[in-house]
């Protein structure tokens, strides 16, 4: 007979978790909850080395006050004199995001590590993960960032780009009733692997102002589940996209007093791509040299539409404009 | 730095510096300098003309060649390309090097 050795007698760990987002597999410290990103079980990406996200203060202060440069301002975003994010850079320490009122997050230079220093009280502080942290830390590890939504639909994504307001969020959402997966509300990830372009899931977030909510019928917003108030928006969790999918097509939204109407874009002006990028901060050659290659590899694809929408048109009518162009044979 | 004459640049061999880079589009090439970070536009007839900057050993050499291309006069082409050549050396987005010798 074999008797068992018991265990060891001592507080019990609690083991890192796995997920997936923005093309990164994470393996995320215990107490912290990502919203819309859930833990999974990938042994797909266990080849991948992954990206830590932990919480470590003294280990964030450490780093930054020893770095050899002098913090130097990469980015600020401003409501009035309302700082709402700065980015900073220090090599080799990283860039430090700082949301006042939500937490300091160190990204190390490579994108594979990222210190979180949460503000005392702040019970919504790792939505900066999703928002900011974690796309910045995939344009770090070599993937490009467009400031879009997106939906998987028929097994390939497109992408909705344009300016704020423009009505990115509520298409994807009126999307997603028509049977498209949600691939991200704000970010996406594109991946160059040989010819192709990959787009990459982020998080399971939707977030919609009340106009933007009030523009959705009533069988639109069901399936986007039960609403949480968050800022002065309505966060859903939709059903996210199982997998990295090929890029199909972007729209760039347009407001327009003709339309809706849908054309495909023969000459497409490379600064409106460049300009679709989310981040603006990482400057290195070697990230300039990409993301102007990928507006070439987006351009090449000859996929790219001008989606003219016309003032107060509701995101019903324009996902069923949107739906029949991909649904119809390329 | 003293003013190039025409004469001088034409007999001078142009090329991109490591640290610039190009890239064709339809309608537009985007010249990007990597040190600053900036990128600018050109339009086709200028971004064929970088092109055959990059290859030739003097900058005059392309100038029948792109006059053949266009269907105009050389002269024509020349007062374009110089045009060209003191902007994008204005920008540092091309060094000018002594032609290689024959």
């Amino acid at each position: 007979m074999q008797i068992r050795p018991e265990a060891p007698a001592g507080p019990v760990r609690k083991r890192a978790t796995m997920s997936v987002a923005f093309g990164l597999l994470l393996e995320v410290e215990p107490g912290i909850e990502i919203p819309g990103i859930p833990d999974v079980d990938a042994p797909h990406l266990a080849s991948q080395p992954p990206t830590r996200v932990r919480l470590d203060a003294r280990e964030l202060e450490r780093r930054w006050s020893t770095a050899d440069h002098t913090p130097g301002s990469v980015r600020e975003l401003r409501d009035g004199e309302t700082v709402l994010l700065s980015v900073e850079l220090a090599p080799p320490a990283g860039y430090l995001l700082h949301a006042p009122g939500y937490a300091r997050i160190l990204i190390a230079s490579d994108g594979t590590e990222l210190i979180c220093d949460p503000e005392p009280g702040s019970s919504e502080w790792s939505t900066l993960l999703p928002a900011q942290a974690l796309p910045m830390a995939a344009t770090l590890q070599g993937f490009e960032v467009l400031h879009a939504s997106g939906v998987v639909l028929q097994d390939r994504a497109a992408l909705f780009a344009g300016p704020q307001g423009a009505g990115k969020s509520s298409l994807a959402a009126a999307l997603l009733h028509r049977g498209a997966a949600l691939l991200s509300d704000d970010t996406v990830a594109l991946e160059p692997r040989g010819d192709a372009l990959i787009a990459h899931p982020g998080a399971a977030l939707l977030q919609l102002r009340a106009a933007e909510r009030d523009r959705l019928s009533a069988r639109e917003r069901a399936v986007l589940g039960p609403p949480e108030t968050f800022l002065d928006k309505q966060r859903y969790n939709p059903t996210l996209a199982a997998s990295a999918a090929p890029f199909g097509e972007l729209f760039l939204l347009e407001r327009s007093t003709h339309g809706p109407s849908i054309e495909r874009i023969e000459a497409v002006d490379p600064f409106t791509l460049l300009a679709s990028t989310f981040n603006l901060s990482v400057r290195t050659p070697e990230r300039l040299a990409r993301h102007l290659d990928l507006a070439v590899a987006l351009a090449a694809t000859e996929r790219i539409y001008r989606l003219r929408i016309q003032p107060g048109m509701d995101a019903t009518q324009l996902a069923e404009i949107v739906h029949e162009h991909l649904a119809a044979p390329s | 730095m003293a003013p190039t004459s025409t004469s001088e640049l034409l007999a001078a061999r142009m090329r991109l510096p490591q640290h610039v880079l190009h890239r064709s589009f339809v309608a537009e090439t985007v010249v990007l300098n990597l040190r600053t970070g900036k990128y600018h536009g050109l339009n086709p007839t200028a971004g064929r003309m970088l092109e055959a900057l990059e290859a030739a050993p003097t900058a005059g050499v392309v100038v029948p060649e792109l006059a053949r291309e266009y269907g105009v006069e050389p002269a024509k082409v020349e007062g374009d390309l110089i045009v060209l050549c003191q902007g994008l050396l204005e920008r540092g987005l091309i060094e000018m090097v002594d032609a290689d010798p024959a």
